[in-house]
């Protein structure tokens, strides 16, 4: 706020702080005092138990006569660590620390969504004790917890005054996305280990038997790490080479109304969507495949590996373009004048000093196109096929992404849904491992340009 | 002496072609797949195709209102969410934050976050939204999936574009006494302001091309309009019931194979005329920003 608007206001502000202090002092007070009322209600066949947080701390229910439902350790941390930073921002909103307290209140909000998360997790776990429906829901003692924590928080942080406050909402945006990326790694390992721990992992990865369905069922997903492996590596071998020679052309060779065609149009290759491509594949790339290698006397519906590999090369085309484009035209100048000087014609002068210079861009576009392939989904389910078999270029085949896709929407809650989720981490840990290499990457690069 | 300079000439030759080779087949490919989607789409977008509902029986109504008014809903909900989390992340990126640990923390997040494919945002949706949060599916358990899947694009364009504004402004406003959040809201960010917009129109983009991640969490009710006993009810409540979009529309009509074909054809037109218009919207904001 401005210094001399600041001196006149100084004293209806000190009387506005008192007040907002005030606000968040009561609002956190009554946060407390929800845990007293009806939190969460345990719904077990004809067992109704509802309970409040106190409760829940405390005590364990019986339901019906042989069943004793037992709270997790991190509920009950979980609703501890509510009140005690509850209790604490109260207490830093008494010693005027109004960007702590606000933090605490924030923090209380947290504890209480963990809440929900175990309090599910316990309604869940309790579905193996034989009861034919189970859910845990919250009731209204738990939406006021986060509402009073909400508003407290909200008070006490406008009590800092409004630079700060707003410097406070600005960082809470900020982290929104770390925190993001928490909950969802958490979240993968959360749902997705307990299949593969179940099945096991040596079984679960290397196993080529997929039947979620059969009797006694099996999940070995082998072939379709393997499909979604082998279509990425074939998507690389074509794509990176034409889409490295189309950056060269754009960036060194195109006169510069050619250049007004290609750029456009390779802009607008990365925004259509993949459900287009995976149309389009469909109706064009699919049936020529069949036509043109019945032809030559191989036997191929058309859908399969080899749909895969062309569709994925387009798609990652964009990318790599736009990636080696850009290192390609932070070459220093100076290497290529040199190589020139020197006697080289331009094109040598292109292979031998110009990409080579820029290689880790290169690199770099073609580690991202890796990620975009290995992730692809739309494209991919529409030309696959989708058979659950060890891929061959004229095959049918299932990479991971499709198996994902085509089953949640059948898959019955068990087993085979949580074998998906097992499939979603492996996936998962794989694009973290190609998102890892290519931060490490693009650093090294930007040293090396630095140098 | 001589041989070798005619090795190397045809060498040259040979790269060269294929250099020129290269590009031609990257704009034979994107011409080939307009073409024929327009060719085969355009003739069955007619009026009342855009107008009309949705049945999935045979015979029924084929039209796509419905899928529009759902992706709308989408787009909106999802901006609504996202663009105030994108727009402050990066004004605390690029006006607050000292370099450190949390600043690399959050570009690293923002990195990882436009690395993961949609089908495992689609996964992670279903998880938390759909069941955790008993939202079931529907458009609110798709937006706040696409709310994530488009923050870090929103994040990226506004911080480029805050960072394209002269310090020479800022300093300026700084030295007439101004305070440090009157600044950045009534200088910094106006002036970025058609930066912040490139980033939302690229975000729509996304949302309406998006299938993977919406597959399991808006769930796919073929005919899903907002109805209700008043316009209040009708449109809010809508929020809550299932949904279809243009592309997942079109997914669905084009794997079930029970519509006539004329229908996925036409949806994929429509899909890409959405999408082009979008696109040029946003190269024209981008090359009013560096104006």
């Amino acid at each position: 706020m401005d210094r001399v608007e600041y001196n006149l206001l100084r004293g209806e502000n000190k009387a506005r702080r008192r007040g907002l202090r005030l606000a968040g002092f009561v609002f956190g007070l009554l946060g407390i005092a929800t845990l007293f009322f009806p939190y969460t209600l345990f719904k077990f066949d004809q067992y109704r138990v509802s309970m409040n947080a106190w409760q829940l701390l405390t005590v364990n229910i019986r339901f019906g006569p042989d069943f004793l439902l037992s709270m997790p350790i991190g509920l009950r941390i979980a609703i501890v660590a509510a009140v005690v930073l509850s209790l604490a921002g109260v207490v830093f909103l008494l010693l005027r620390k109004h960007a702590l307290s606000s933090g605490m209140f924030f923090g209380a909000l947290a504890a209480g969504f963990v809440e929900l998360i175990f309090i599910s997790q316990t309604a869940k776990d309790a579905a193996h004790a034989g009861f034919s429906t189970t859910s845990g829901d919250m009731l209204w003692g738990w939406t006021f917890f986060l509402l009073f924590s909400i508003l407290a928080a909200v008070f006490a942080l406008a009590g800092t005054g409004l630079e700060k406050s707003a410097e406070m909402i600005f960082k809470l945006s900020a982290t929104i996305s770390i925190a993001m990326v928490a909950i969802i790694t958490l979240y993968m390992f959360i749902y997705g280990s307990p299949a593969i721990i179940q099945i096991g992992l040596f079984k679960f990865l290397f196993g080529t038997e997929w039947q979620p369905t059969a009797t006694t069922p099996q999940f070995g997903i082998l072939y379709m790490i393997l499909a979604s492996l082998i279509g990425c590596v074939g998507a690389i071998a074509i794509g990176v080479p034409i889409g490295l020679l189309t950056a060269v052309f754009l960036s060194e060779i195109a006169p510069q109304w050619v250049r007004a065609i290609v750029r456009p149009s390779v802009e607008l290759l990365a925004g259509i969507p993949s459900v287009i491509y995976g149309f389009w594949g469909m109706k064009v790339l699919v049936p020529f495949i069949r036509e043109f290698f019945t032809k030559l006397g191989y036997d191929t519906t058309g859908s399969g590996l080899l749909a895969v590999i062309l569709i994925l090369s387009i798609m990652i085309l964009p990318t790599i373009v736009s990636v080696a484009e850009t290192s390609l035209k932070s070459v220093p100048p100076s290497y290529t004048e040199a190589s020139l000087a020197l006697g080289n014609t331009k094109i040598s002068t292109i292979f031998s000093v110009q990409i080579p210079a820029a290689r880790s861009g290169i690199l770099a576009g073609v580690i991202l196109g890796v990620g975009r392939a290995i992730g692809e989904t739309m494209a991919v389910i529409m030309v696959a096929g989708n058979i659950v078999q060890l891929p061959t270029l004229f095959g049918s085949v299932r990479p991971m992404t499709a198996g994902i896709a085509f089953e949640m929407g059948y898959a019955e809650a068990g087993l085979h849904r949580q074998a998906l989720f097992g499939i979603g981490l492996v996936l998962f840990l794989f694009i973290m491992l190609v998102n890892i290499t290519f931060t490490a990457i693009s650093r090294r690069g930007v040293q090396m340009d630095a140098k | 002496m001589r041989s070798k300079h005619s090795r190397r000439k045809k060498k040259d030759i040979l790269l060269g072609t294929l250099i020129w080779l290269s590009a031609i087949v990257t704009v034979l490919v994107l011409v080939g797949i307009l073409g024929y989607i327009l060719i085969n789409g355009l003739p069955h977008m007619t009026l009342s195709f855009l107008t009309s509902t949705y049945s999935a029986a045979k015979g029924g109504d084929k039209g796509i209102l419905p899928m529009i008014i759902n992706t709308l809903y989408i787009i909106i909900l999802s901006l609504l969410f996202s663009t105030p989390i994108g727009i402050g992340s990066a004004i605390y990126l690029t006006q607050y934050a000292r370099q450190g640990r949390l600043v690399k923390a959050i570009r690293f997040a923002t990195e990882v976050l436009s690395g993961i494919p949609s089908v495992l945002f689609g996964l992670f949706g279903y998880a938390v939204f759909v069941v955790l949060f008993q939202l079931k599916l529907s458009i609110l358990s798709g937006s706040l999936t696409m709310m994530i899947c488009i923050l870090p694009t929103i994040i990226r364009t506004t911080e480029e574009s805050l960072l394209a504004v002269p310090n020479t402004y800022k300093e300026g406003a700084l030295a007439l006494g101004a305070g440090k959040l009157r600044v950045t809201m009534g200088i910094v960010l106006p002036c970025a302001m058609s930066g912040v917009l490139t980033g939302i129109i690229l975000a729509m983009g996304r949302i309406v091309g998006e299938t993977a991640a919406l597959l399991f969490t808006v769930g796919v009710s073929g005919n899903s309009m907002p109805k209700g006993n008043n316009i209040f009810e009708a449109l809010f409540g809508h929020v809550l019931e299932q949904g279809n979009t243009l592309a997942l529309h079109l997914y669905n009509s084009a794997m079930n194979g029970k519509d006539p074909v004329s229908v996925p054809f036409a949806t994929a037109a429509a899909l890409l005329i959405l999408i082009f218009v979008l696109n040029r919207l946003a190269g024209y904001l981008s090359k009013r920003l560096k104006k």
